[in-house]
């Protein structure tokens, strides 16, 4: 990419400043040059390859294990392999909600986000199925409607409705239970291959000719992505997203106005209890890419780095928000370790939820405010 | 200013000139010699927000570029298309779901369950591809295209009660629209056939080449549809069911891109049928037809002549976002609604069977009659589709993409691509509701003419819908077009999606644009390559 000539800068400006100037100043307009040079190469190889890709890994490897440990139940009913089935379910679940805040590509375009999450459940086929079929095999499984297979109707029949409890002994889980479960995960696990192989293989599995899909990415220069400016707006305009999405819809909206507007139905991962946890998750994806790496890992980079090319101190602000909401969601369960179902029933608890909606609210400001715009003043 | 970073020096008077056009200053405010430098240039050469002040900020170069609210709305309007937002993506369940009473409702039969699975990220959906040796493949929940389908019964040019509004006829027990899925229970043999609709849909292609004049040669594909297991009829009598009948037509219809459609929907009728030429009277090969269409809205409002002119659809058969919208939520999906709020497959034996076998459980309407969708969510989402953004282009001032705006032109691709209008001003009503004033006014250019034109006989679906001819298709607008693989990778052009690449749409253009293609096969292989720049920047 070549660099923009400053007279083209002083044309822009001439743009920006909008109509009303006389004739001569179209040619006589000398701005100093703003904006910030960045060589987001090596950011956009990192956060594809080490960020989102690893992430489809995990998913993927995290599925392949919930199938077997769906399988072991299947042909060992006991109360350990039940709850080794529950654990591996959340374990597929982190790598999922944290990729949350990437879904553009593959995800859409293969219709894999419906077919692993969609919501609500449709628990009237569910059961009409479970009541009137023999049994249940994986290609069967798959031509059937979304909403009786993915996430949320393997969470129902691992955990049970959640209103109670989220807890389903094994004496509750009924055979067929199990084989639709161990179907469903079958299913899944095609997915997450597919999902997993159109990013590092070919994005259409059809087309010989098709670039993996992470190649479009990093060499940002062809028909899904003309330049690296796309590639980064994808990027940010993908962690606004989730941060709206978490704060105004998935705690906002069973949160309500009040006490006496709360709606559990609502609530994601309800059977499992699992809501707050897919909220941090859904924001330390957030902090992935921010970061560009994983926690725990050692610094690469990311679009903070990004920003610190435009403004150090934006950039080191918006990471602290993001830490700090995360912190203000892990801090809603409280002492009494509340499920979110029920800590918006729970007036100590609600103080908590809003002020994790405040530190989303803020976070997502920042984000659109003095994040976004700084692509304006990018010099690629 | 981003993405003028392909400018070359060369350029500098361009891109003077570029600023000023852009920002919609009088051109003759401008100096002499910056009008020497465009004199050749066609007006649209520099243009770069093509929805005027509802052209999309920072999302244009993105898979965000068509997902935007208008950035011109009102706090209060920008609430309701948030809202909106939500319910494009709101996924539908069978009724009765005591946990989500307001979600459920899907169906019985429908296409798909949510808005966004046929307008992925409100964008075209994914064309289907087959695997090496696959033969066809059933439409699912991947698919974002169905079949409409009705009786042959000639031409209708003249809308009036004798002729019911020219509205089409649809084939006994189906109806006009071909809905391929089900809730569980849709059928009576569901226990065999769980989640089939009235009929299992499988799509196959058919192969052909084009070369050009130089020598090269693109292979391109026409999906192929067939029918299986129609409800009707038994396996067996597969061949007597009413849709695999010869008098009945068929055309496929895929998912669309939804945004800047309030703004398409505010053009002046006056613009737009200035540009018809029913009879070719300029002699140029292009005609440019209206469709005149059945007014759901009027006919509700009790207008003595509910007929308005089609403004949206693929053969420009809906007059409105609001008839559109309502009318693909009831039918696509099978969520009544206070404009369409019968089932739409009601008084079908496919649906009496299904109200006795579950107990009228899902009649469409609840104890008060109300339907499943209410006014508000259903005024929600018309709403945002009235109102995301236009995205804005890329790469303006890129030399091939600057020839190839010129050469647009030169191969009279305008003829029926009108790049501009302005939309109207002063009270102004969409869908019969208020128009927010964010529309108004705005100098937009989406390169359609809104018009009906005849493409050929390799485009045709001999299928008229309401006055609109087989042959004829409403001119696509192109704004937004080259941002369709960043939003969708896997989406396809044109109505069934079997173009690839916008190159492909190109070739597969017959009838009154065989002209304008002809020409673009005799351009030298760099110019053609400038041409598809020139459409990927819109």
């Amino acid at each position: 990419m070549n660099k923009k000539s400053l007279i083209a800068l002083a044309m822009s400006a001439v743009f920006l400043t909008g109509c009303g100037s006389s004739s001569s100043d179209d040619t006589n307009v000398i701005v100093e040059p703003t904006g910030f040079s960045f060589d987001a190469t090596e950011m956009i190889t990192n956060l594809t390859n080490d960020v989102i890709v690893a992430g489809y890994k995990n998913l993927n490897d995290e599925a392949a294990d919930f199938l077997l440990a769906t399988q072991n139940l299947v042909n060992t009913p006991t109360a350990d392999n039940l709850a080794a089935a529950q654990q591996a379910w959340k374990d597929v679940r982190v790598p999922w909600e944290q990729g949350e805040s990437h879904i553009f590509g593959p995800v859409d375009a293969l219709s894999i986000d419906p077919h692993l999450d969609t919501w609500p459940l449709n628990t009237s086929d569910l059961q009409a199925l479970l009541a009137s079929q023999a049994g249940f095999s994986a290609d069967e499984l798959k031509t059937f409607n979304d909403d009786v297979q993915g996430f949320h109707t393997m969470e129902f029949l691992l955990f049970g409705d959640g209103v109670a409890d989220n807890e389903k002994s094994i004496d509750e889980l009924t055979a067929l239970e199990s084989e639709y479960l161990s179907a469903a995960a079958e299913v899944f696990k095609t997915y997450t291959q597919a999902l997993f192989d159109a990013w590092t293989v070919r994005n259409d599995a059809n087309d010989a000719s098709s670039s993996a899909y992470k190649d479009l990415l990093i060499t940002a220069d062809n028909d899904v992505y003309a330049s690296q400016l796309g590639v980064v707006e994808e990027l940010i305009n993908g962690m606004i997203g989730i941060v709206d999405e978490v704060g105004n819809g998935k705690i906002a909206e069973p949160f309500g106005t009040s006490i006496e507007t709360i709606d559990t139905t609502k609530v994601e991962s309800q059977y499992s209890w699992n809501s707050l946890a897919d909220f941090t998750d859904n924001i330390r994806g957030v902090q992935n890419v921010y970061r560009g790496e994983f926690s725990e890992q050692a610094d690469k980079a990311g679009i903070i780095d990004f920003l610190s090319a435009a403004d150090a101190d934006v950039a080191s602000r918006v990471d602290t928000e993001i830490a700090d909401a995360i912190a203000k969601i892990e801090a809603i369960a409280g002492d009494a370790d509340l499920p979110f179902r029920q800590a918006i029933n729970n007036a100590d608890a609600r103080v908590r939820i809003q002020a994790a909606i405040d530190a989303l609210s803020t976070l997502q400001t920042s984000l659109e405010n003095d994040v976004l715009t700084q692509l304006q003043q990018w010099q690629q | 200013m981003k993405n003028q970073s392909r400018a070359k020096w060369s350029n500098l008077a361009i891109i003077i000139s570029s600023s000023i056009i852009i920002s919609g200053c009088d051109l003759n405010k401008s100096s002499s010699s910056d009008d020497t430098t465009t004199a050749t240039q066609v007006a649209y050469t520099h243009v770069s927000k093509l929805g005027g002040d509802a052209t999309a900020v920072d999302a244009s170069d993105s898979g965000h570029g068509f997902s935007t609210p208008m950035p011109n709305l009102s706090t209060d309007e920008l609430d309701k298309h948030l809202t909106g937002d939500t319910h494009f993506e709101t996924a539908f369940t069978t009724a009765p779901n005591s946990d989500h009473p307001d979600l459920d409702g899907l169906g019985p039969v429908f296409n798909n369950q949510d808005c966004n699975s046929c307008h992925q990220r409100d964008g075209r959906s994914s064309t289907i591809t087959l695997a090496q040796g696959q033969e066809r493949f059933l439409l699912g929940p991947e698919a974002g295209i169905f079949l409409r389908m009705s009786i042959d019964d000639g031409q209708c040019s003249d809308p009036s009660i004798d002729n019911n509004y020219c509205k089409n006829i649809g084939v006994d027990g189906f109806g006009t629209q071909l809905f391929h899925r089900g809730v569980l229970k849709a059928r009576d043999d569901w226990q065999e056939n769980p989640f089939i609709g009235q009929a299992n849909v499988y799509l196959s292609y058919e192969y052909s080449t084009v070369e050009y004049s130089d020598g090269s040669t693109i292979e391109l594909k026409k999906p192929i549809f067939t029918i299986e297991k129609a409800y009707d009829v038994s396996d067996e009598n597969r061949l007597n069911s009413a849709i695999l009948q010869g008098d009945v037509r068929y055309s496929p219809r895929n998912g669309m891109p939804v945004f800047g459609l309030g703004l398409l929907e505010l053009i002046n009728e006056s613009d737009i049928l200035a540009l018809a030429d029913e009879n070719d009277a300029n002699d140029d090969g292009i005609s440019g037809r209206p469709n005149w269409v059945f007014d759901p809205v009027k006919a509700k409002d009790e207008d003595p002549i509910p007929v308005s002119l089609g403004r949206f659809g693929w053969k420009a058969s809906t007059p409105s976002v609001r008839v559109q919208s309502l009318g693909a939520l009831r039918g696509d999906m099978g969520i009544t609604n206070p404009l369409f709020p019968d089932e739409s497959i009601a008084n079908t034996p496919l649906h009496e069977s299904y109200l006795s076998r579950t107990g009228f459980v899902d009649t469409g309407s609840d104890e008060q009659g109300a339907p499943e969708a209410s006014q508000a969510f259903s005024d929600e989402v018309v709403f945002y589709a009235e109102t995301l953004a236009v995205p804005a282009r890329r790469n303006v001032d890129d030399e091939s993409v600057i020839a190839g705006a010129q050469l647009f032109t030169q191969i009279n691709c305008t003829g029926c691509h009108q790049p501009d209008f302005t939309t109207g001003t002063g009270e102004l009503q969409l869908g019969g509701v208020a128009a927010p004033d964010a529309l108004k006014g705005q100098h937009i250019y989406p390169f359609t003419d809104m018009l009906l034109h005849d493409l050929g006989e390799g485009l045709a679906d001999n299928r008229r819908d309401f006055t609109a001819t087989g042959a004829e298709w409403k001119t696509r607008p192109l704004w937004g077009i080259g941002l369709t693989k960043t939003v969708n990778p896997a989406a396809g052009f044109l109505h069934d999606g079997r173009a690839a690449t916008v190159e492909e749409a190109i070739l597969w253009h017959g009838g009154e644009a065989e002209q304008s293609k002809s020409d673009f096969i005799a351009l030298t292989q760099a110019e053609r390559q400038s041409l598809v720049d020139f459409v990927m920047s819109l």
